[in-house]
């Protein structure tokens, strides 16, 4: 399980008594991709670090770090995970275990401007980011501000897209009950 | 006369105040494009970046820049970058092109957009 997650968990058993403990063990927890997981670890890290420097570049570093903080939150809410169907699906298996996925791509179809919005204030962030780094000379700054721009279009071309395809593929072929 | 003369200008004025007829400055929007545009885009000829090139943008048509892989809306805008259409479009991308993929939330600035409008028009 991942530790934010696990922290989450452990913040709802401690605040809701006994009863929601017990619900909160057997909540069906849904992974995300490892290798979704392993670069948005990356990309936090190198976020949290750039924001620890002094002047105008730690200082957009700090305000596209708050926006890809809610982003990533967003994402592993319901974006992310019904990605981990891909594999079952590109085999041709479709199975009513998978139907935890439809209220997520649900979601994310309903969402698409919401979704959309957020990346134009993250794309601003790190335009601001890749131009403080530019007048600072520190070319670290400025090539990961254009990686997270390129992740970003990344989003727009091919998750989302992704996403609405796997809500159709689960809508036609998962039994009516769903 | 006078007064017919007095009113056409009033007209003409009206008409010049968009900020699409504004006259911009090139250099100020040259600093625009720097903070705002080129993390996505290239001023080269031919140099696709997240975004198309924006060498030779003014004048030409929607989703026309080879080698670039534009959204399906973009594709079929059926648009021509001219002064007015930049002006609408940089103002609020998704309402001139809705579907768009360049995750910009616009300019809001009539004379930015002006400027930058100017700088893109040096650009051949």
């Amino acid at each position: 399980m991942h530790p934010r997650t696990t922290a989450l968990l452990a913040l709802f058993a401690l605040t809701a008594g006994p009863a929601a403990t017990a619900k909160a063990e057997t909540a069906p927890q849904h992974l995300l991709p490892q290798s979704i997981q392993v670069a948005s670890k990356e990309t936090m890290e190198q976020l949290t670090e750039l924001s620890r420097r002094k002047g105008p570049v730690g200082a957009a570093a700090k305000k596209a770090l708050g926006v890809y903080v809610k982003h990533e939150a967003r994402e592993r809410e319901f974006i992310l995970p019904p990605l981990t169907l891909l594999p079952y699906l590109a085999e041709g298996k479709v199975t009513p275990d998978m139907a935890w996925a439809l209220a997520m791509t649900d979601r994310v179809r309903a969402e698409r401007e919401q979704i959309f919005e957020e990346h134009t204030r993250l794309t601003d962030a790190l335009s601001s980011l890749a131009e403080a780094a530019t007048k600072a000379h520190d070319k670290e700054a400025k090539e990961f501000a254009e990686f997270a721009a390129t992740d970003d279009l990344n989003d727009m071309e091919i998750l989302e897209p992704t996403l609405l395809l796997i809500n159709d593929i689960l809508r036609a072929k998962l039994p009516a009950a769903h | 006369m006078c007064k017919r003369i007095l009113l056409m200008s009033v007209v003409v004025g009206v008409a010049m105040s968009g900020s699409a007829a504004m006259a911009g400055d090139a250099g100020a929007g040259k600093a625009v494009f720097q903070s705002s545009c080129s993390i996505c885009h290239s001023v080269q000829s031919g140099q696709n970046k997240i975004g198309p090139t924006l060498f030779g943008v003014v004048g030409r048509k929607t989703g026309s820049v080879a080698g670039y892989s534009y959204s399906p809306a973009n594709e079929k805008a059926e648009l021509t970058w001219d002064n007015a259409t930049l002006d609408k479009y940089l103002e609020s991308p998704r309402a001139v092109v809705p579907g768009t993929k360049m995750t910009y939330g616009g300019l809001k600035d009539p004379t930015k957009r002006a400027d930058l409008i100017a700088y893109l028009d040096t650009l051949k």
